[in-house]
């Protein structure tokens, strides 16, 4: 099994601890943490496969540490990796912006030719819009760590078994 | 090119973040000033606001654009040149600050001569100024647009719709920036609104560009200004910007978040800092080194320590200084100095001498406009046909219809007015005077602006109202307003009771500067005792009774439907019971002419108010007391007043009848006092 990078901020609580439950499914084997807070712009391109941690901040946004990296992302070469995205969200107190960091990461990277997997179905979940949303799927795994924290679990571990079947692992 | 921080110039990289520095050191300097007593008690921080204040700044172009800067856009103005010397002076009040010499709200920063305006802060109210002024940027092919900024609970504001309709309806070139911090004061804006982000609400308006952007990023704010701009002036319509921001600190001095906000929220808010964001991407992407960050420190620190100990040399307003700017320029001719003549011929009827000023004024002066409801569409008028055919004759860009939405008629003539001093504007302010309430804020706004600012901008603006009863009305169609509307200092109001009286006063009016409150007593339009005939280019100053009778054992003053219902009480007194009394007119509210109302006082030493208005509150209550005050010792009986009953106006004839004033009452108030 190829390693798998998985980027996401270590100062994170939920997004962290849903970190390394999704790391602890693929195996700790075959997954690198890395702290995109302190990483080196170079450290992308040491994974053919990725999965980024993105929680939405405030009214729909990226957090400020992938958002601060966005710049020096453009310069990469993205074509021919294989991405999945997940983050948190809070579907009770944002339901206009749901996630919306997973589609803006997922858009941000599809302009430079990176292949998204990982797509969830957005039944169960209840939002007004999401920018994550595309034709009833979201770009990527949500979880609600404040309204459907019993459900994460086996979000999670269905989403590994996803990836693993769609990057033949 | 879009900016972002690998291709943006190091000159301007710097060049912005000197200015984000420098503003941070006064934002966070400005409560000190209170501390030590020097002023500033209104302080509203903008630390988490830097991108948006920033950009809104540098696309601002200064004597071209005009802008409404929001009492949190301290960066904003300072993006836009201002210096912080003007800052401070504005914080602690200073006679040189240049909003308005001490007379505003601190934290209120303008600079009028650059188009920075000065606003209110009754909030968001200035949207309609900035779809005002954008009107005349249309009008007169101006390459500019305007900018309005606000923090979004304002846009619970019901004109702040009515600013975006309306600007969307005429395609104005208007940038109106929304920026989100989360809060009105403590107020969370979930319990504003239903919807998450405020600028959504206008998104099925037609002619209308809704831009989000992330208004704590200096790039992404960049980038939604310059095209917010570039798309405004194209002539498509206007934009609104909605700008995520953090409120980092509390809403202002007297505000203490902790009450309302917990550790944790206030730490991720204060993690979210632009300006430390700005300085990391700076540091990250090798645009700049921590050396050059701190000597920018230096610098700002230095700049800073000498424009406060400018400002505090700074002096004082003056107490002697409260009644200067009060009133502008009045247009004076030695023709006619007390307004009276003595032309021959035929009489014009009230409604037609208005008409007829109107189109002669518009005929003289190219820059002068009308609007209102119901006042253009072929052959209607006005809602009482009072501008019929001006339409036809002065096109549809100086005379057209306004929306329903009375705050936007006299908010966007505001606006409009700041454009250039020689435009003149009159607006029909509502169907029926007493459908004017919802333009209160407006028409408040407007009487102090010139005072609120010094004498940098006056209004110049006539607001007509079709006012009064005896038309059968009721409520919203025959009240009366000039109780409530003469209590505001700064506002003009007159009440002409004859055709030549409304033509002199209504010509003086439009050749003023400062607003007027012009009342047309509607039930007189077509009224043969108010016809009367009309010298040419006949004007009147204001201020100027008019006495219509004499006699020698009491008088009456009064104005518009009252003058002539006690012109016949007069009449049926002296008929009747052989007792002479005078009428005395006072055509003007405000200015009053107190010589006038005196002299007449002691010559016959009894005198009867009467008006249309309640008693109850009512003007006569200021007549009264200014008799009393000045002219006790010539008095023989208390000053009596008859006026409506307190109650409001009846629709049933029957119902009118009782409630309003009439000649019997009048009469038998006359016989009252001259047998007191």
């Amino acid at each position: 099994m190829k390693k798998i990078g998985l980027f996401y901020s270590f100062q994170t609580t939920r997004t962290a601890e849903s970190a390394e439950k999704i790391a602890k499914e693929f195996g700790e084997d075959n997954i690198d943490k890395v702290d995109v807070m302190t990483m080196k712009f170079s450290d992308f391109e040491n994974y053919e496969y990725m999965i980024f941690g993105t929680p939405t901040w405030f009214d729909g946004e990226l957090p400020a540490y992938w958002d601060e990296l966005l710049p020096a992302m453009e310069s990469l070469t993205w074509k021919g990796r294989k991405i999945a995205l997940f983050g948190l969200a809070d579907q009770r107190l944002y339901p206009a912006n749901f996630g919306d960091a997973v589609g803006i990461m997922a858009e941000f990277l599809e302009q430079f030719q990176a292949e998204i997997f990982g797509y969830t179905s957005i039944e169960g979940y209840q939002f007004m819009k999401s920018a994550a949303n595309r034709d009833d799927k979201f770009s990527g795994l949500i979880l609600d760590e404040d309204n459907q924290s019993e459900l994460s679990d086996e979000r999670i571990k269905n989403w590994v078994v996803q990836l693993k079947s769609e990057w033949s692992l | 090119m879009k900016y972002g921080i690998k291709t943006t110039d190091k000159d301007k990289l710097e060049e912005w973040l000197y200015l984000m520095i420098l503003g941070r050191k006064l934002d966070e300097k400005a409560p000190n000033y209170l501390r030590q007593a020097l002023g500033w008690s209104y302080h509203a921080p903008y630390a988490g606001h830097d991108g948006i204040q920033l950009a809104i700044g540098q696309i601002f172009q200064k004597n071209i654009d005009h802008f409404f800067p929001y009492y949190r856009d301290m960066l904003s103005v300072l993006s836009a040149g201002m210096t912080v010397e003007e800052l401070i002076l504005n914080g602690i009040s200073k006679d040189a600050d240049l909003a308005s010499g001490g007379r505003h709200m601190s934290n209120h920063f303008a600079k009028p001569e650059w188009n920075i305006h000065n606003v209110s802060s009754s909030t968001g109210n200035h949207t309609l100024h900035a779809a005002g002024v954008a009107r005349a940027i249309k009008y007169y092919k101006t390459e500019a647009v305007a900018i309005s900024s606000q923090g979004e609970s304002s846009v619970s504001e019901g004109y702040v719709y009515e600013a975006v309709n309306g600007a969307a309806k005429e395609k104005l070139p208007v940038v109106f920036v929304i920026q989100d911090n989360g809060y009105g004061i403590s107020v969370p804006k979930k319990d504003q609104s239903a919807l998450p982000k405020s600028g959504d609400a206008f998104a099925s308006i037609p002619n209308l560009k809704i831009i989000h952007c992330n208004g704590k990023d200096v790039f992404d704010s960049m980038n939604a200004m310059t095209e917010a701009k570039q798309y405004a002036m194209l002539g498509k319509g206007p934009v609104i910007v909605h700008a995520a921001c953090v409120r980092i600190h509390s809403h202002s001095n007297s505000d203490n978040q902790e009450l309302y906000r917990d550790d944790y929220e206030l730490k991720y808010v204060k993690d979210n800092d632009p300006l430390d964001k700005y300085k990391r991407m700076l540091i990250r992407y090798d645009r700049i080194t921590e050396d050059e960050i701190l000597e920018i420190e230096e610098r700002a620190t230095a700049e800073l320590k000498k424009a406060h100990n400018a400002a505090l040399k700074s002096a004082d307003p003056s107490p002697d200084s409260i009644y200067e700017f009060l009133y502008a320029k009045a247009y004076s001719t030695n023709e006619y100095p007390d307004g009276l003549h003595s032309t021959e011929g035929e009489k014009i009827k009230y409604i037609d001498a208005l008409n007829t000023t109107l189109k002669e004024e518009f005929r003289a002066n190219p820059d002068t406009f009308i609007w209102g409801q119901d006042m253009a569409n072929k052959d209607k008028g006005g809602v009482f046909n009072v501008s019929k055919g001006m339409q036809q004759e002065f096109g549809s860009q100086r005379v057209f219809n306004a929306p329903i939405a009375e705050d936007y008629i006299l908010g966007t003539a505001n606006g409009m007015s700041r454009y250039d001093s020689k435009i003149r504007i009159v607006v029909e302010g509502a169907e029926f005077a007493d459908y004017f309430w919802p333009a209160m804020e407006q028409y408040v706004e407007m009487s102090h602006e010139y005072w609120r600012t010094k004498g940098k901008f006056a209004p110049n603006v006539v607001i007509r109202l079709a006012s009064g009863g005896y038309i059968g009305g009721g409520l919203y169609h025959s009240q009366s307003t000039e109780g409530v509307l003469s209590a505001f200092p700064g506002m003009r109001v007159v009440y002409p009771s004859f055709a030549d009286d409304a033509a002199g006063l209504l010509r003086t009016a439009m050749r003023s500067e400062g607003p007027t409150l012009f009342l047309e007593p509607k039930a007189l339009y077509n009224n043969p005792n108010a016809a009367t005939t009309i010298p040419n280019d006949y004007s009147i100053p204001f201020g100027k009774a008019r006495l219509l009778r004499e006699g020698d054992r009491a008088a009456i003053i009064t104005y518009g439907n009252t003058t002539h219902l006690s012109l016949k009480a007069a009449e049926k007194l002296s008929a009747e019971n052989g007792i002479e009394v005078s009428v005395l007119d006072l055509r003007s509210i405000n200015p009053l002419d107190e010589v006038a109302i005196l002299k007449l006082t002691q010559k016959v030493n009894r005198i009867l108010i009467v008006h249309e208005d309640k008693t109850f509150a009512g003007f006569g209550g200021e007549l009264s007391a200014l008799i009393t005050e000045k002219a006790f010792e010539f008095l023989d009986a208390p000053v009596m007043r008859i006026g409506s009953e307190n109650t409001p106006v009846g629709f049933n004839p029957i119902l009118e009848k009782a409630i309003l004033p009439d000649v019997e009452k009048i009469h038998k108030g006359l016989l009252n006092l001259v047998n007191n």
